[in-house]
This record gives C-alpha cells, structure tokens and sequence, in this order.
C-alpha cells in the first residue's frame, strides 16, 4: 500500500516538488490504511546513488558483484555517481536544485546535513517506513541515533551505527620523551613540559603543529584542553556555546566568557612564548601529519582512530621514530560519536524510497553487502580475518576513498595492523561513555543564519590569533572578542539555542 | 589616428628597430634602459618557475624539511609518475583540451570579431545600445544555479564536449578590446569598399580581418587560453571520464587530496592517505603549462607575421 | 513617422543586424535568462519552492552583510585595491610594452616575452605555497637572507601592513605578460608613417614615444580601464584566498568582499545571502561605470563604452 502511494507521489512530478507536503499525506494514508507486510518487488528498479569523493578505480567490477547479489535480494540495481572531494561543496547543493535523478545520497552533519533538510532536499523517513523497509537497520540502531537523526522534529537519514568514542588525543615521540626524561603524558601539565622541552632543545623541529588556516574555528587542542578537561559539549563548533555535559538544567553560555577559557590562554600564550609552535602557524599550508612523519613536527592532536592509522603508517615508513598516543584527560567524561557524522538519506523526490531503503538496510546490515561495498573483493583488495578483522589487499587502493562511510555499522572490520594501544584505549574509555540528558540535541540556526555567519567570522578574525598566543595583551584580546562577539549579535544566538534546548528538555521530561 | 591615409603602412618591428641602431643617443640611452628593466622582468618571473620546475623533481620528504630550492636537493620523479600513473587517461584529457580550445578558439574569434566589427562602425545607429546591451552582462548575473539549472535542465549540456566550448564562445571584454582595436582602422577604407558595392558581411570578411591581424592574434591567445585553463565549466558539467579536459583532471587530482583530508577530520573516519602533495602541485603546473610554453614561440611568429601581410595587403 | 523611420533603419542595417544575431542570442540565452536569479537575494530558497517559487524574505539575506559593521571595510578594501591594481598593472604593461616593442635584440625580444607570461599560468595555490616559502618567519627564504646580512627577521604573516605592497606586486608580476600583450597589439596597429614623419621633424626617441605612441594607444587604455571600472567592487578571489587565507590577524588590510562573504557563507552555504552580496556588488560596479562613462563621454564621444 505505501509502496503504490509513494510510488504514485514520486511518479508525478508535480507532486513530487511538494516533497515534504507530500510525505505527511503518504503518511497520513499508511496510518489509516492497514500495513500489509507483503512489499511488492516484481517490478525491477535501477536506483541512483549519489556518494562523495573521487570514483574508485575498480568501481565497475564491485558494484558488478553488488548488483547481482541486490538483484537477487531486493530485485534491484543500483548505479552510483561520484562528486569529487575537490568539488563537492559547490556540486551537492547543485544536485538538489536541479533536482536531477537519484534516489539515494550521502549525508552528515557536517555535509550541511541541517540545511538540505529544511530547504527539503531529503525524504523525511517516518517510523513506519523505517521499520518496514529497513528492519535490520531501525533493530540495530540506538534509539539515540535516529534522535540524533531529527530535524524539527523528523528523520532525513539513516545515520551510521558506530559506537565509536570521539575524543581527541595527541601523538607524541615517545623517544623524545625518553630522551629527556621526561614524566609520562597524560595531563595538560605534563603535555605542556613535553612540548616546551622539545622546542628548547630539539633544534629543527617544532614542539606542536597545527594547520588553523584550514577554516576550523578553534585551537586545534580546545576538544581536549577545554571540552574535555572540563566535562564540557559544545553544542555547535560554528558558534562558541557549551553546556557542562551533567548539568541537567542544560545551561548554554559562552566559552569565550568563562574563567576556563581565560585559564587555558595563559597556557596557550606560556606555550607559544616558549616556541612551542610557529608564530607563522595561521598561514600553515603543508600538511601536518607529512610534517611529523618527516620528524619536522614533534606533536599534534587529531581523533584516536586517524592518530592510531597515521601511528601504524608511522611503524611501517618510519621506524626509527618511535610514537605513543597521549590523552590527556584520561579521568573525564567520555562521549560517545554522534550519529550523523554520516549517514545516507533519500532524495525528496526520489521515485522508488522503498527499494532505496532496503538498500540502506542491506548496506548497513547485511554482513555480505556491506563487507563487498566497504573492502571490496576478497583476495584482490583485502583479506578478512575472523569476523571483525581484514588485512589490505594487493589492490586494496583500487577500492578506496569515497564516502561508503555512510553505511558504517557494527559489521565494520578493523585493520590488523591497528595499534594494539589504540584499541585498548577505545575499550577503556567505552566504559566511561557518559549519557547525557542533551546528547540527541541538534541546534537549528535557521532563525538565526544572519548571525551565526557573523559569529564565525568573528571567530575565525579574534578568536584564533588570540588562542594561537598571536595577540600578546591576552586580557584586553579577549575582552575585543567578546566584544566583537557581542556586535555580531551572540546574545540573539544565545537566547535562541537555549530556547530550544529548554523545549528540548521539556519534550524529553514528558 | 589620420584618417586621411586609406594605406596604414605597418612595419615589421624587427625592421624598424633595425632602422634606427646605432644612430643616436637618445636610441642607446633606450636601449640600455629597456635591456635593463626587462632583464629585471624576466628574472622575477623566471625565478618562481625555476623553483617550481625543481621542487616537482623533489623528493616529498626533502621539500618539508627543507622547502622549496633552487637545485633539487633530493631528486625524486614520484610526482609525475603519480600524475602519468594512468597515462591513457592523461593523454585523453589533453585531447580533449586540444581540441575544445582548437574549435573554440577558431568559432569564437571568428564570432567576437564580427561583432565587434558591427560595433566599431561609426555609421551603425544603435552601436552603443548593443554594447550597453552585451556590457551589462558583465556588471549582473543570476549567479551558479539559475545558470546550472539552464545548461542541466533546459539545454540538456550535461556531459557533453559542447558544454565545454558553447558557454565560453563569446566574451564581452574581448568584444570590446576588439570593438576598439577595430575603431581605429580609417573609415575611408570601408567607404570606398561600400561604393564599389561590397556587402558589409564581405567588408569585414575582406577588409577588415586583414587589418586586424595584430589584434586578432592576441584575442585569439586570450581565447585559447581561456579554453586552456577552464576546469570550472568540467568541474560542474562533466562527470565521464572520457570528457574530462587537462586542467579538470589536475585539479581533481590535488583537490581530491585536500578535500578527502578534510572529510575524514569532521566525519571522524581515519585513512591512510600518504601522497605528496607539495611536489604535485608543482609538477601539476609544469605538466599543464608545458603545451603552452613549446607553441607560444610559434604563436609570437604568427603575430609577426600576421602583422607583414596586413602590411602589404593594405 | 517615427514608426516609418524605424523599420527603414532595420532595412539599411539589416547586413549588420544579421551579424550581431549570433551575438545576441548568446547573451541572451546564457546571461540574460539566467539574470532572473537575482530574485534569490530577496528570497529564502528552497528546494520545493525553487528560484520563482520560494517564499520572498525581503532583506534578510542582506543583514549578515549589513549589519556586520564590516561592510564599509571590506568594500573599501575591495575599491582601494582594484585601483591601485588598475593604475599599476596598466602603467607597467604599457612600458614593459614600449620597451619591448623598441629593444632590438630578436631573440631577447622573443625570450623576454616569453618569460613574462610565465607568471600567467602559476595557480594561484601555487603562489601561495612559493609566497609562504619566501616569507614564512622561521625559515623564510627572506629571513634567512636578512639574518645572513645581520639583519632581524620581519614578521611578514603576522603584520597587516606589509600586505598591501605584497599584494600588490604581486597582482603586477602575474599580469604582467598577460596584459603587455595587449598594448604589443595596439602599438603594433600604429601607422609607421607616423613616426618616420616625426623622424624627419627630428624627434629623439623619447618625444616620438610621448607624442606618437603614447597618445596612439589611448583608446586601448581607456577602454580597459573602464572595463575594469564596472568591477571595481569584486576582488579577485583566488588571488586574496590562497595568498592569505584564513589568517585574521591580516583581515584588517587583506580583506575584500568576495573573502569575507566566502568565510561568513561557509557554514550555511546559503544561496539567498551568496546572490544578495553579489547583487550589492552589481549594484555599486553598475553606479561607478555609469559615472566613468558619463565622464569620459564628456571628454570624448567616441572614448566611451556605450
């Protein structure tokens, strides 16, 4: 029944360019109707995906096996189009307004997830459709993800299934710190003397890199110096609000506007006054891990599993240089990845969403599908070892680079060569996972776009040189911040996040 | 500019400059200045080349360690070995650059020529509303999505060799550069055509073109190079892999690089990304340029040349 | 009568309408039609709605720039810029020009101008990377040198003052071979009898340059300078970007408008504010060239655009 309703809605064009309308009467029609769970799959139907990042090389033969195994299961096709990692930005957008053909497409929060919502690029996804066509998936995945998921209250994507914790860590030379006997790494204290050391004695290598020129908005150490060391989430890195992860009221403020922040600039500007990083380092243009592997760079901060790839690379090219992953506040609160880093969602006028859908549920659920579309064939691009593992295969990068990350799930394999140490570190800090009251909360700027424009190019113009230890009066640096901050219009952005993050907990107390 | 003379005598300027050698010294004194500056000129443009053409046959370790040198410190011809990795592709996209740019080139000098023409004739009423008319698209635009929309939906371009050359046949500035190297030439010459009753078209076909040789030849180099360079209009058109003109694939190359590091950062996949980036980018410029660089010599003769047959020819 | 006039003009001009037609329909086809997307700055798009359809918002896309407080800024920065680049570019085109048209060596000519258009085909990516190479405080090539001569190391990335002259010369170096090439042309289009006249009268060659060549290729200036009028408000992106990217502590004499809307838009990537800043711009290049042409109408009908 859904399916012919959906189906007739996508088929009109007309109607079909009143997605989002269009889906609450599809909907309104499942509720009366009664939901049979026969879905019809007589009718072969080719789908079209839309996925970032460069066409792998040997797309052709893997999607070949992917479509005979769909063609038996699901009595479908699926053909997939590439946006480059070097334009997509400008493309996806595009994609949308034209409203070309495709059923399915890659999303996350930080590919303007939010905005292609409620501009209605996406199909909302309602419980009933989830359940029926994606069942595997709407089992498997924590309630708290499809949470995650809603915006304005609605489902636009089948977010990843990842338990992972994000925390961010440093990477070290641990035959440094042995050089100069210095204490262990795990605080900010005892990272503080390690890179001060180095930059005094190390000729030619500099303590800490980082490459702020990228258009992040925060000092590349504020994940673990400011979130994490004081229990902290910032709500949305574009704006500079936080709430105290156990605070139940869930109280915003400004970051920028707390003793805290104030602290940590004395430490930064101690750091920097002692060399510790380039005074060039906002115009930084190569790329920081080649630094570090070339023994240029002594430092850096990055989240465990990218830090833990570039430390097995590091073994392999480098041996002479021996590395150890720190965290630096091994005693906070952890928190668990959010969901929708990536995740896939349904074109708004997609023709066939029940076959699309299945598809989601076989690419994230099923073990066969998903090991093919995440590592390829076997023996050509990798090896599977046991159920969770794989070793590289003489093609392995013949297959590799696109987004398929939208599909991760639990069926997810690990590479064998992982740091054993990366790993155990995962597995501590997954009993330290804390659940916060605001943890599914999203912030929609729409009311606010003007503002929060303003906010980050505030931040990018004071925030950065003042955290980068650039502006040498610190005091008088942040308080032309928060000033600025204030003529960009912060305290409207303020009053409306917390607006909605009161209503949020209102929702949730019912 | 005298109207009065219907014979502009153009000298070749070896000839002229020849003429004058060693006769006075007001001529040594320009020279001496002339040899100078340009010398200067020449130096800090060549400088960055050199450095560029060095840097792409460095080893990528050598580069972070020790930045850009003069001499390759550690020579290394990775770079290019990535860039030529599929050279079938490589070889492809220079076809199809060579020939968007032969074929765009040829239509769109013939097009910005002759309407520039119809611009430049003083007789011509409405000369200024037209050029009001093409000028004001330089000052207003719809902006990126009207305009995909029109070329996707509409014009159906997608993946087509003719998306690459159609939108980029005529522009306005080349109009008019054109339009006023075009006023310059005496009207008399065209009076005395149109007596003996030659038809505008033929005018400027016989006529005109001719004379124009110097400025034909440059706005000829700037369209081809426009066609060169583009990858803006393959980055939003061209998806196959058979379209895909030089500079595109180049670009898709290094900016893939960049963006992927980028996504795996925010979207918290790790990844084992080891390319060298720096000696890329470098022989990305070398590979791209190299064409161009070996065929200007023989362009700047077509310019020379050029310039002898309108002389003799008026 | 009018109407008479009208339609016997259409028949004297009809050769030379037939040949604007390809022209016409050009522009027509791929700026004219397009142009109705200007609406989008007055409106909240979406993707249902979408460019005629979406609801209308007034202003609103207008206020991040407005309301910034930073407006004045950049668009002074964008001006005072371009100027500068127009008066620059020009002045050392035209001599490099003259000069490579007077020098006699052959091969010094060819090489030369070879050379010259070199900096034309450097991405700007790339200068930016040779630019951090030279100028970068801790191992700059610059600050080597200066340290070698015993001189201190200069702070180029963190001092706003230095990049106005850096941009500058280096807005000079790359359009150097580029636009000589254009006033090459023109001198070359200049009657020789001009200056074997002027010979005779006993010239040296530096009044023959003033009172022949200079005066001759006016109409090639001032046509380009009023082409670079109308866009006097858009800053060259690419340039601006790679050269300084997202460093703040040089927004205060770097920042032009097209940087500042692409940092504020990053994160909403909304098209409605893109085509508002871009409809401000349009709006001011369109009063300045109105004004341009108007003036050099005045001085010479037949000088102007149109």
């Amino acid at each position: 029944m859904l399916a012919t309703l959906l189906g007739a809605c996508g088929g009109d064009k007309n109607a079909a360019e009143n997605g989002a309308s269009n889906v609450d009467k599809g909907n309104g029609g499942v509720r009366s109707a009664e939901v049979t769970d026969e879905i019809d799959l007589s009718k072969e139907v080719k789908l079209k995906m839309l996925l970032v990042g460069g066409k792998p090389v040997d797309y052709e033969e893997v999607f070949g096996e992917l479509n005979k195994l769909l063609k038996e299961k699901i009595n479908a096709t699926v053909e997939a189009e590439f946006l480059d990692w070097s334009d997509w930005t400008q493309k996806y957008p595009l994609k949308f307004a034209a409203n070309e053909d495709f059923d399915l497409v890659y999303t996350a929060n930080w590919a303007f997830y939010n905005d292609q919502a409620i501009r209605g690029g996406f199909l909302e996804l309602t419980e009933d459709m989830l359940a029926k066509y994606t069942p595997k998936t709407w089992e498997a995945l924590p309630k708290a993800a499809w949470e995650q998921a809603k915006v304005s209250g609605k489902v636009y994507m089948v977010p990843q299934n990842s338990n992972e914790v994000v925390d961010k860590v440093v990477l070290i030379r641990e035959d440094l710190r042995q050089k100069y006997n210095l204490d262990p790494v795990n605080s900010p204290e005892t990272y503080a003397a390690y890179l001060k050391t180095i930059a005094v004695n190390e000729k030619g290598v500099g303590a800490f890199g980082a490459k702020p020129g990228d258009g992040w908005k925060w000092h590349e150490l504020d994940e673990v110096l400011l979130e994490q060391q004081n229990n902290w989430k910032v709500v949305d890195p574009n704006v500079p609000f936080a709430f105290q992860m156990d605070d139940p009221a869930g109280n915003v403020f400004n970051v920028y506007d707390t003793p805290e922040f104030a602290e940590l600039l004395k430490y930064y500007k101690d750091l920097v006054d002692n060399g510790a990083w380039s005074k060039n380092i906002i115009s930084y243009k190569n790329d920081i891990w080649q630094d570090m592997k070339a023994g240029k760079i002594a430092s850096y901060a990055h989240n465990l599993g990218t830090v833990a790839i570039n430390m097995s690379e590091a073994r392999r090219d480098k041996p002479e240089y021996e590395m150890a992953i720190a965290d630096l506040t091994p005693d906070k609160m952890k928190s668990a990845a959010v969901s929708t880093q990536n995740g896939m969602a349904i074109h708004a006028t997609s023709k066939n969403p029940e076959r699309a859908l299945m598809l989601i549920d076989l690419l994230q659920n099923d073990k066969e599908i998903h090991d093919l579309t995440m590592y390829g064939i076997v023996g050509k691009h990798y090896e599977p070892v046991g159920d969770d593992q794989f070793t590289p295969g003489p093609s392995s990068t013949n297959y590799t680079g696109f987004s398929n990350w939208g599909w991760n799930s639990l069926l997810n394999r690990t590479d064998t060569t992982y740091p054993k140490e990366a790993d155990e570190m995962l597995n501590q800090w997954q009993e330290k996972v804390y659940h916060y009251p605001l943890e599914t909360f999203v912030f929609d700027d729409s009311q606010v776009k003007n503002e929060v424009s303003n906010i980050g190019n505030v931040m990018l113009r004071y925030a950065i040189p003042l955290e980068y230890g650039l502006i040498q009066d610190i005091k008088k640096g942040q308080a032309e911040l928060i000033k600025q901050l204030q003529a960009a219009g912060i305290d409207k952005v303020g009053a409306e996040m917390q607006s909605q993050v009161d209503a949020f907990l209102a929702a949730q107390k019912e | 500019m005298s109207a009065t003379t219907a014979n502009p005598g153009r000298l070749d300027p070896e000839i002229r400059a020849n003429k004058g050698k060693g006769k006075s010294s007001d001529r040594v004194l320009l020279a001496v200045i002339g040899y100078t500056l340009l010398t200067i000129l020449a130096l800090f443009c060549i400088f960055p080349f050199i450095l560029i053409i060095s840097s792409s046959l460095t080893e990528e370790s050598s580069i972070i360690e020790h930045g850009f040198k003069i001499v390759p410190t550690q020579f290394s011809l990775e770079a290019y070995s990535i860039l030529f990795k599929y050279p079938a592709d490589m070889l492809k996209a220079y076809g199809v650059t060579i020939s968007v740019t032969l074929i765009g080139t040829a239509v769109g000098l013939f097009l910005t020529s002759m309407t520039a023409y119809v611009l430049s004739r003083k007789d011509f009423k409405w000369r200024n509303h037209f050029s009001f008319f093409f000028f004001f698209t330089t000052l207003f635009s719809g902006g990126l999505v009207p305009w995909y929309l029109l070329i996707v939906n509409y014009l159906d371009l997608k993946d087509t060799l003719v998306v690459l050359i159609v939108p980029m046949l005529m522009n306005v500035f080349y109009i008019i550069v054109m339009k006023s190297f075009m006023s310059s030439i005496p009207e008399a010459i065209t009076e005395s055509a149109k007596i003996d009753g030659a038809s505008d078209f033929l005018i400027f076909l016989k006529l005109i073109i001719p004379l124009s040789k110097p400025a034909l030849a440059t706005i000829g180099l700037f369209i081809a190079l426009a066609y060169w360079n583009d990858w803006y209009h393959a980055l939003l058109f061209i998806s196959k892999s058979e379209l895909m003109p030089l500079q595109y694939y180049l670009y898709r190359l290094l900016g893939n690089m960049d963006g992927m590091r980028k996504a795996m950062m925010q979207s918290g996949v790790a990844m084992n990304l080891d390319i060298p980036t720096e000696s890329l980018k470098m022989a990305m410029t070398i590979v791209a340029t190299g064409p161009i660089l070996i065929a200007y010599p023989f362009i700047q003769r077509f310019f020379v040349q050029g310039l002898t047959i309108g002389a003799v020819k008026g | 009568m009018k109407n008479y006039r009208f339609f016997s003009d259409l028949k004297k001009y009809r050769a030379l309408l037939l040949m604007l037609t390809p022209a016409v329909l050009f522009f027509l086809l791929f700026a004219y039609i397009p142009m109705a997307g200007i609406v989008l700055a007055f409106k909240q798009f979406n993707y249902q709605g979408g460019i005629f359809g979406s609801p209308w918002n007034g202003l609103e896309n207008f206020r991040f720039f407005m309301e910034s407080g930073d407006a004045w800024r950049v668009t002074r920065n964008t001006a005072l810029y371009n100027i500068a680049f127009i008066i620059i570019n020009n002045l050392l085109q035209i001599v490099t020009a003259i000069l490579l048209f007077e020098v006699a060596g052959k091969w010094f000519r060819k090489v030369t101008q070879t050379v010259l258009f070199l900096p034309y085909f450097i991405s700007w990516v790339v200068v930016g990377a040779i630019a951090y190479n030279l100028f970068n405080y801790d191992v700059g090539t610059l600050n080597v040198m200066l340290s070698s001569i015993g001189l201190g190391p200069v702070d180029i990335y963190n001092t706003a003052a230095y990049w106005p002259l850096i941009l500058i010369v280096v807005s000079a170096w790359k359009a150097l071979g580029y636009g000589s090439i254009m006033y090459l042309a023109a001198i070359t289009s200049i009657d020789t009898e001009m200056y074997e006249a002027a010979e005779i009268d006993g010239a040296n060659i530096f009044q023959r340059i003033l009172k022949i060549t200079v005066p001759n290729i006016m109409p090639t200036v001032i046509i380009l300078f009023l082409l670079a009028i109308g866009n006097i408000f858009r800053g060259d992106f690419g340039m601006f970007y790679n050269m300084v990217g997202n460093n703040g502590l040089l927004f205060s004499s770097t920042d032009v408008i097209d940087t500042y809307v692409f940092r504020s838009l990053t994160t909403s990537n909304e098209i409605g504010m893109s085509a508002a800043a871009g409809f401000y711009q349009s709006i001011l290049g369109f009063a300045t060239i109105l004004l341009a042409n108007y003036a050099v109408r005045k001085y010479d009908k037949d000088r102007a655009l149109f």
